[in-house]
């Protein structure tokens, strides 16, 4: 046993916790922000950022479920599929005739019951949830293909509202969208004990159960989440491109998302996350892609800095975490 | 007679708790040398250093005469001396000859030459004369036959010191039997045997000397043919006084918690009684013995093969934590960062998550919880230098005062404590047996599994004993002597 104290370097310092967790991450996003800024006149303006913060904000939607699920512990494969057969199912039923409240409601509810499957393999039947969440992914992946035929199916001017509409003439309804999502995930992390009892089972799975938390409820509620928010995402993706086709959401955004939670310091064996850090993390990679795309730098590179900058966070969680 | 492993003036403390205290230790070549003590006299420390897993503070390991200041599990190993944990370690979906062979399986052009490793695994077993198909997957052994064939590995791997950590803790006797006939052929083949064991009797019967341990110090080496059982029993416990046991006025109540013939696999067989409100009784055996079983079964982690379990009146049902819990009944573990506590999250948050489980709230008030934790500390007596730190900063026996607080703060009807002092120090565990008192005073029905005859003698109106998952004794602790219990614990002739 290995009970010992550990000694508490951060005594005495008055920066706010939130702050000194994510220094590192701010930094490097602050870092990236003036050298895109110093290099590009483009960057700092009104049109780009709001640019920015539209194509981040389904990755943020995403991002905010799957935060709350690995704080428990677990991790969701399939967001990026379920986003892509949602933004399908959106448009074809918009294609046929439903109207968009219905049709919108309709994939949401399509999206959450998917979570439910994968909840419902990774408690019932035991199955690891990276296997379970891997076997949903390529299945779904397969299906969204087959939903829209292969090809795009344009909405025409449906969903005009989420995807172009705006908040007092400026602020985009994604984005807003997007952060209330965060802020209220935030808020369920602190104030719930739905919330609170994800931190519990990600930290010591056993300890919750013998307390008498529910730890299967809880567990198959935070998929079900996870699937309504990605099927969210999927409908602002198909408001905003005005059409559902093949290549959109997937595997990519899936990789994006994983990466912008683990960027944010959430650890990828529960027990410990921040929507703070999460937020960061989307943002931060969000510059990455913009900057590079300012610069000109061939586009096969993102691909490459997303992979860099996950190994690079990756390892800096790993060293903070054998600090503490 | 020629010294294989010496031990000089050695010395070891962790933190402030000293654990040994310059012993002198030495096996002769051939020689079966036991090592008993209580639990935390120190075996375990030793055998560390013997085995290169722990460096000493002071004095020397010597090996074939050579001290050796760095020594590491590796280099121990390659001098001759190996370690046969009570725990088997074979990997169990192997054969018996992949697991005598590990990492260094005879190879041809390449591939594994599977023929000649299982000739000379086959070799290797026969030498010691055990009777095992070198074909059979080891995780189909019996534990006896595993237990020989894991010897048989550190003999053949160049084991001249064999370490053997209660080889026959869960054995029966005739397999027992079988351990103890290769332990006698292995030292007549020159083989030095340390043999650790809390059954005295087979101590006595098998070891050439012993060595007894007692809070970390040396207190006899003497030939097993000149000691007996009582004098073994006296030089482990020692002869101060047995324990300050307070003198208590309360009075048993209505019968509350009911076990009838619980029973789980080979490790607890038919254990039967009750426990009355006010009292505390007791379930002590050798570590990891039957008593162990009792928090899995209790707390519904695991369904017990036989057997029943009532509180207050009404069946609990077996394997389910929420009956458990619903039912009054509370189960503290013995291994707090495993079961008890989510180490990441503060103090406070661990005190509320066992009233979070059972009121089931939509929201969480912080003020509230804290409030409400900084009564329960202070009622319990947990220190803490920041505000409100993870538990996982907290020292051990802050966290156990901690687990305590969060399982049995409120009014329960029967608790389960298991080993309730695990690895804290002498001023937390008087506060922690005061703890217990006054839950038994309120009207709890306390049951207590425990390896420590101390704590037992210190806390229990009522001791049962279990050895081998059997129970050997059921008793009043009033007016029982410490060196009586001791006897019945580690194998005397009461069974």
């Amino acid at each position: 046993m290995t009970a010992i104290s550990t000694p508490q370097r951060r005594a005495g310092l008055v920066v706010p916790p939130w702050f000194l967790r994510h220094a590192g991450v701010l930094a490097v996003l602050l870092l990236i922000g003036v050298f895109t800024a110093t290099s590009s006149d483009v960057f700092l303006t009104g049109a780009n950022l709001l640019n920015v913060s539209q194509q981040i904000a389904v990755v943020a939607v995403l991002a905010a479920g799957l935060t709350l699920l690995m704080t428990a512990g677990g991790i969701d494969f399939s967001l990026g599929a379920i986003a892509a057969v949602a933004h399908g199912v959106a448009a074809q039923l918009i294609v046929a005739g439903v109207p968009d409240g219905p049709a919108v409601l309709v994939t949401l509810a399509l999206g959450a019951a998917i979570g439910l499957v994968n909840g419902v393999m990774v408690t019932w039947f035991k199955v690891t949830p990276f296997v379970a969440t891997l076997a949903t992914s390529t299945a779904l992946g397969g299906a969204a293909l087959l939903i829209i035929g292969g090809q795009s199916v344009s909405i025409g001017d449906h969903l005009m509202m989420i995807g172009f509409g705006e908040v007092l003439g400026v602020i985009p309804v994604s984005v807003v969208i997007a952060a209330a999502v965060c802020v209220a995930a935030a808020l369920v992390m602190r104030w719930t004990a739905f919330g609170r009892n994800a931190f519990a089972i990600g930290g010591n799975e056993s300890a919750a159960r013998l307390s008498g938390i529910p730890v299967v409820r809880t567990k198959l509620l935070l998929y079900t989440l996870g699937g309504l928010l990605a099927a969210l995402g999927g409908v602002m993706l198909v408001a905003r491109l005005g059409a559902a086709s093949p290549g959109a959401g997937g595997l990519h955004l899936e990789l994006t998302v994983v990466a912008a939670v683990v960027i944010g310091g959430t650890a990828l064996h529960g027990g410990s996350g921040t929507m703070v850090g999460t937020v960061l993390g989307v943002l931060l990679l969000g510059v990455v892609a913009n900057s590079l795309n300012l610069l000109q730098i061939n586009p096969y590179y993102q691909d490459v800095a997303l992979g860099a900058v996950l190994a690079v966070a990756a390892i800096a969680n790993h060293l903070r975490g054998r600090r503490t | 007679m020629d010294v294989r492993i010496e031990l000089a003036g050695v010395s070891k403390s962790f933190g402030g708790a000293v654990a040994l205290r310059e012993i002198d230790f030495a096996v002769n070549g051939g020689e079966v040398h036991a090592l008993v003590g209580m639990n935390g006299a120190g075996k375990s420390t030793l055998v560390k250093i013997l085995s290169g897993a722990l460096v000493p503070d002071a004095g020397e390991v010597l090996i074939d005469g050579a001290g050796h200041g760095a020594l590491t599990p590796r280099r121990a190993r390659a001098l001759g001396v190996s370690i046969v944990h009570q725990h088997r370690t074979l990997v169990p979906q192997l054969t018996v000859a992949e697991n005598m062979l590990l990492g260094r399986l005879p190879r041809r052009a390449g591939a594994v030459d599977w023929r000649r490793a299982h000739a000379e695994a086959a070799r290797a077993l026969a030498a010691l004369d055990v009777r095992v198909p070198t074909r059979a997957v080891a995780g189909e052994l019996g534990p006896a036959q595993q237990t020989l064939v894991e010897i048989a590995r550190e003999v053949a791997t160049g084991g001249k010191v064999l370490v053997l950590d209660e080889p026959t803790a869960s054995l029966g006797g005739a397999d027992a039997a079988t351990v103890h006939d290769l332990v006698r052929r292995l030292s007549s083949a020159g083989i030095s045997i340390v043999y650790i064991s809390h059954h005295l009797d087979e101590v006595l019967g098998l070891a050439d000397r012993i060595t007894v341990l007692r809070d970390g110090r040396r207190i006899v080496t003497a030939a097993g043919a000149d000691l007996d059982l009582a004098g073994l029993v006296r030089a482990m416990t020692g002869e101060r006084i047995s324990h300050q046991r307070p003198r208590r006025d309360r009075a048993a109540g209505e019968t509350v918690l009911e076990i009838d013939a619980l029973a789980s696999g080979a490790r607890l067989a038919e254990l039967t009684l009750t426990v009355r409100a006010h009292e505390v009784v007791a379930v002590l055996g050798p570590a990891g013995d039957g008593q162990s079983e009792l928090f899995d079964l209790l707390s519904g982690r695991r369904r017990p093969s036989g057997g029943r379990i009532r509180v207050a009146g009404a069946d609990v049902a077996a394997g389910d934590v929420g009956a458990a819990l619903a039912a009054g009944l509370r189960c503290v573990t013995g291994d707090r960062l495993a079961h008890g506590l989510v180490p990441g999250l503060t103090v406070d948050e661990n005190l509320d998550l066992t009233r979070r489980g059972l009121r089931r709230p939509w929201l969480v008030r912080w003020g509230r919880l804290h409030r409400q934790a900084a009564e329960r500390r202070s009622r319990y007596g947990v220190a803490t230098i920041q505000a409100d730190p993870p538990v996982s900063a907290l020292s051990g026996g802050n966290q156990q005062k901690v687990l305590l607080a969060k399982w049995l703060d409120a009014p329960v009807q029967a608790c389960l404590l298991e080993e309730p002092t695990n690895g804290v120090d002498v001023a937390a565990k008087a506060d922690i047996h005061q703890l217990v008192d006054g839950l038994a005073d309120q009207g709890t029905a306390v049951l207590l599994a425990s390896a420590d005859v101390e704590e037992v003698l210190r806390l229990a109106d009522r001791v049962v004993v279990v050895r081998a998952g059997r129970v050997v004794a059921d008793l009043p602790v009033e007016g029982l002597s410490r060196d009586a219990l001791v006897s019945l614990t580690v194998g005397g002739t009461a069974s």
